[in-house]
């Protein structure tokens, strides 16, 4: 006897509690999300959101507790039921099919399909009504593989969009995206949720874009729930130090109030051990906003860092002074006079690993890339080759020829972020050696 | 969604009528029987009704043509067994001297196996098949159930059935005289033989091989019609006890066993140069001491006439030299 | 604004008239000559079919027989095992998420192999040879789907410990063929025949069974074109937008095996039609399950028709195994498809 369905909350979680063998991933969970929310889920990595969401779909199975979808228990509800009340944007798909637009969001009308049904005209129109929602209209006939990161996740979107669902899950969608898209693309989700009347869950690392976005923000950390509430209400200096660990300027922004958050520094020892404890320098070359993900990722997993040559007012020399790493510094535009070159040269020296970001490289941050070359054959490098160099070599041909001999003194390529941090965790958690 | 269960009942029904279909069409088809005036059981029991001294016939088996062209029947012989032209043709069943005494043309050629070439026979138009067993039986069932031309197989269980068998086609094609004047001769040779095995004081180790390669010697094992021949020659096998009817003995086990005598068929492009690379051929004491010698294939490979009438006093002679007459 | 691609039904009709031209085509050829235009009338069924040439009655007869009941059961099998390996290898690399999923990767036709290499070693089932081969190749196939299934029930159910299970098995399977053919050197020539492919076995009887178990086998693959479409981009999505990933899994691979066990059982082992047809399919149609799966049934039933009158064609007078000539434009051709595929585009979509 569950009530009428619309006095229910779309999502219940009554006591949850979620291992997998010996580690336990969601302790005692109790939320209720009411109707037309949109609530973020946030917290440091491996803190339980992916897992939360997961057990919502009926991936995972939980060791206790009650998880509810409109006041239906989770498993009374079939796996098409589900389909018809839940939709979820993963955080990263992958498509190997280049399937058009159009057909890949009516795959998400699966659950809506008699057997021997085609998709009907009316499919098409809801097709492609809501990729004009998520901006893709003039889209729908490309394929799937020919359009860019950005819009493919707004076509991610959109497929789970079609599902037509009560209830919209999101798992850090905007993680692979950059600045501009994550915004565009969570302004669109908060903007169907108010419009049509979604419930939105949304697992988000980004506290800022979390604050800003969400109507509410629960605080999850090693499994546990630890804050609840409004943005303005829940978010404080101490709860950031708490959980996250790190010293932070808690601002509000002059136009909306909205909080916003400027992190300065780790608090103590890392927040979990083993990971990064006591490796370090680990050594950044970055530019134009290429090296900032990776400095913020590497100060999270607890590295300690430094930074290539940078140039003032750059953002990547924004970040690396927010987050309070040593580097040295260039009047903007100039080409790496001698001295800042020899700073770079004494912070490569004592480095333990070398981070090459994928930056634009030009006339004045040439030198960045050719300082390397000595120090790559006795340090553990790893060079991002994606997007290529000579996509973002504007030295015609300099930066590419330097990435050769580096790749020939030994730097390792590689596809991105994960790599890099695997390696370094497998770098740190190796046996110390002995540096002078 | 159709439940599993459902689907795979439907599945398992429909596929337990086809099988079920296909067996009682071969059935009631197999006993169907067309006109004819001769009604024959053939070496497989199965009883065949053919009409009587048919003009067109396809011979399946060099041990039957042999029969055929000793009984003078050549002329009913419109096909005969064969590879494809491209794989050997006529060649690759009947040796050279066959394929000359008797006559064969390639314009004959029926392959029978692997893949029986049904279009072959059937522009043929044959009254009558005559087939030995290494015929797919498949094949052979199709022949009668769906183009119902019989079918009569000939491949006698023992060398004393080759006699019946030689009744048999008398009894197809009114050739009577000429029957019973080759069966004497067939019986002649048998009886000789069973005298010398009585006299013999022992029998010598022998090792009758039909083709050689790097790991040893292919020859006949028990309960089949050379290891009958070898015995009914005077002579022991050295694969007389081999665990496979066809047994390769490896250079070993013959060095070890060093059989007395040696017999190595030739013909099939086979000769004895292909043979004496074989592992310890020149070790062996048989082939030292000069007890080896060569014989068609034909005579010792085919149970027919010609393995009684040439194979088996050409055995004799060679293993008990002294006791013929 | 385009709506739709085109209706089931003309995408239907002309898998069928194609299939009939193929078939037509095919019936001029064969091991005897018989002029194209006098094996139309016969196979029209017309009176008189022979005027016009200087054949007795009684070969004009023969003739008609050798249309009849020599080259239309062979050509029909060639068409339903086609088919059969075509939409199977289809469903399987949709399945597995692999490019290289086909029966014989995935040892269900070894198993089927292992059945008869039984009934060649052990002269099991002599009375009813045509009976009792195609039905232990049969079982042997679905013997390997299902214990492909045990693991895909199992919690470590995953696609890669599925095709994982499967290439194992295959290995296994090869080696317990190999024991056998040891075990019994005179069935060997048989096997390694068998391993080869031939339509030989055909007649009326095989063709009605095939056509049965393929109707309903084919017919209920075809259904699962959606399920597949979202399987492709992994079974967590699938899942969330309501496909029983596992059960359907276990469907697929069993209606697969069953398909598969009808082919091998009657023809033997007919390599890379299974492989090839649905990647040609993904060319000319591209990656939409729903058309992929009949899609790749159509290739499959033309290619192995177009390697069975090539056959005919090169040794006229021959019947190689079929096999031999699938593998010998199946693998240039193949490779053919993955220098052609257009930069950038991953294995999947080829």
């Amino acid at each position: 006897m569950s009530g009428t369905p619309a006095a229910a909350p779309p999502l219940r979680l009554v006591g949850v509690s979620v291992s997998y063998g010996a580690r336990t991933a969601l302790r005692k969970i109790d939320l209720s999300v009411r109707s037309g929310e949109f609530v973020a889920l946030a917290g440091p990595n491996g803190s339980g959101k992916t897992t939360l969401l997961r057990t919502v779909l009926g991936f995972v199975t939980p060791n206790a507790g009650r998880v509810e979808l409109f006041g239906d228990a989770l498993e009374s509800l079939s796996i098409l039921e589900r389909a018809r009340r839940v939709a979820w944007l993963p955080q990263e798909e992958s498509p190997r099919d280049d399937v058009r637009l159009i057909d890949y969001v009516l795959y998400g009308r699966y659950a809506f399909h008699g057997l021997l049904e085609g998709d009907s005209e009316e499919d098409y129109r809801l097709g492609h009504s809501i990729l004009e929602q998520v901006g893709l209209a003039d889209r729908a006939d490309d394929g799937l593989l020919s359009i860019s990161g950005g819009e493919r996740q707004r076509a991610v979107l959109a497929r789970a969009l079609a599902q037509t669902t009560p209830l919209l899950l999101l798992d850090e969608p905007t993680s692979h995206l950059d600045i501009g898209h994550q915004l565009d693309l969570l302004a669109r989700v908060r903007d169907l949720a108010h419009r049509r009347e979604v419930t939105v869950v949304a697992a988000l690392h980004d506290l800022n874009l979390a604050a800003r976005f969400a109507d509410r923000i629960v605080v999850l950390s090693r499994g546990r729930c630890v804050a609840d509430g409004p943005p303005s209400e829940i978010l404080s200096e101490g709860l950031l130090a708490q959980v996250w660990g790190v010293v932070a300027d808690l601002r509000r922004e002059p136009r909306t109030g909205m909080p916003y958050l400027i992190a300065h520094h780790l608090t103590t020892a890392p927040r979990r051990p083993g990971s990064g404890t006591g490796f370090g320098p680990v050594h950044v070359v970055g530019g134009g906003g290429a090296g900032a993900p990776y400095l913020r990722t590497f100060a999270d997993d607890g590295y300690s860092l430094s930074v290539g040559a940078l140039h003032l007012l750059d953002t990547d020399a924004e970040v690396a002074e927010a987050l309070l790493i040593r580097g040295p510094i260039e009047a903007p535009f100039a080409p790496l006079g001698p001295e800042v070159r020899e700073r770079h040269r004494a912070l490569l020296a004592v480095a333990r690993a070398i981070a090459v970001a994928p930056f634009v490289v030009g006339p004045s941050n040439l030198a960045n890339l050719e300082d390397l070359l000595p120090y790559v054959r006795t340090t553990p490098s790893f060079l991002v080759s994606r997007p290529s160099i000579a996509e973002r070599d504007f030295t015609g041909g300099r930066a590419t020829q330097v990435y050769q001999q580096l790749r020939e003194a030994g730097a390792r390529e590689v596809t991105g972020m994960e790599e890099i941090v695997r390696e370094l965790r497998a770098l740190s958690s190796g046996p110390p050696t002995s540096s002078a | 969604m159709v439940p599993l269960a459902w689907l795979v009942v439907a599945i398992l029904i429909v596929s337990g009528i086809g099988i079920a279909g296909a067996a009682v069409y071969f059935a009631t088809t197999a006993s169907g029987a067309t006109s004819g005036n001769l009604t024959i059981t053939d070496d497989l029991g199965h009883r065949v009704t053919l009409p009587y001294d048919p003009a067109r016939v396809v011979v399946l088996g060099p041990s039957i043509m042999d029969s055929m062209y000793r009984l003078g029947l050549r002329s009913h012989v419109v096909g005969v067994d064969c590879y494809a032209p491209a794989f050997g043709g006529l060649s690759s069943d009947y040796s050279p001297d066959q394929i000359a005494r008797w006559n064969l043309s390639s314009s004959m050629c029926i392959q029978a196996e692997p893949t029986f070439d049904f279009e072959a026979l059937l522009a043929a138009t044959p009254q009558v098949v005559l087939a030995a067993t290494f015929v797919p039986a498949g094949a052979l069932q199709e022949i009668t159930d769906t183009f119902r031309i019989p079918v009569v197989v000939l491949q006698p269980p023992t060398l004393s059935g080759i006699e019946i068998d030689v009744s048999l086609l008398a009894r197809i094609f009114g050739v009577t005289a000429g029957a019973n004047a080759l069966n004497t001769q067939l019986a002649t040779e048998l009886y000789n033989a069973t005298v010398v095995g009585a006299n013999a004081s022992s029998f010598p180790t022998v090792l009758v091989t039909y083709y050689v390669d790097a790991n040893g010697y292919w020859t006949f094992g028990p309960g089949t019609f050379g290891q009958s021949l070898i015995e009914l020659a005077g002579g022991s096998s050295i694969a007389a006890n081999a665990a496979f009817e066809y047994p390769e003995l490896s250079g070993e086990q013959v060095l070890v066993a060093n059989p007395h005598y040696l017999v190595y068929a030739t013909g099939f492009g086979l000769n004895e140069s292909a043979y004496t690379s074989a592992p310890f051929w020149g070790q062996l004491s048989a082939v030292q001491s000069g007890n080896l010698t060569g014989m068609d294939s034909s005579w010792l490979t085919e149970a027919d006439p010609t393995m009684i009438l040439s194979g088996l006093p050409a055995l004799l002679a060679f293993f008990h030299p002294s006791s013929l007459p | 604004m385009r709506l739709r691609r085109s209706s089931p039904w003309a995408l239907l009709g002309a898998i069928v008239a194609i299939v009939a031209v193929a078939v037509t085509l095919s019936s001029f050829l064969g091991t005897v000559f018989i002029p194209p235009l006098t094996a139309l009338r016969l196979l029209l069924g017309l009176p008189n079919a022979c005027a016009g040439t200087s054949v007795s009655p009684d070969l004009c007869t023969r003739w008609g027989e050798i249309v009849w009941q020599a080259r239309l059961p062979e050509i029909v099998l060639a068409v339903i095992a086609g088919a059969a390996l075509g939409i199977s290898g289809a469903t399987l690399q949709g399945t597995f998420r692999n490019p290289l999923a086909d029966p014989f990767l995935l040892g269900i036709s070894s198993g089927g192999t292992i059945g008869a290499a039984i009934v060649f070693d052990f002269h099991v089932g002599q009375v009813a040879p045509d009976l009792f081969l195609p039905l232990f190749a049969f079982i042997g196939a679905i013997a390997t789907g299902v214990a492909i299934l045990a693991v895909a029930v199992s919690r470590y159910g995953t696609v890669e410990t599925l095709l994982l299970t499967g290439v194992a098995l295959a290995s296994l399977l090869s080696a317990v063929l190999a024991l056998l053919l040891l075990y019994n050197p005179s069935g060997s020539q048989q096997v390694s025949y068998w391993l080869l492919g031939s339509l030989g076995n055909a007649s009326w009887p095989v063709d009605g069974i095939a056509v049965g178990v393929l109707l309903i086998t084919g017919t209920l693959l075809s259904l699962f074109g959606r399920e597949l479409n979202l399987m492709q981009l992994g079974g967590d999505v699938a899942r969330s937008a309501g496909v029983d990933v596992r059960r359907v899994r276990i469907r697929l691979i069993l209606l697969a095996s069953l398909t598969t066990g009808v082919a091998v059982a009657f023809t033997g082992i007919i390599g890379f039609v299974g492989l090839v047809s649905p990647h040609v399919v993904r060319r000319i149609a591209g990656t939409d399950y729903r058309y992929v799966l009949p899609g790749s049934a159509l290739v499959g039933a033309v290619f192995l028709l177009g390697a069975r009158d090539f056959a005919l064609l090169v040794y006229p007078t021959s019947l190689l195994p079929i096999g031999i000539f699938t593998a010998f434009f199946g693998a240039p051709f193949f490779i053919y498809l993955l220098f052609r595929r257009r930069a950038g585009s991953p294995m999947g979509s080829l």
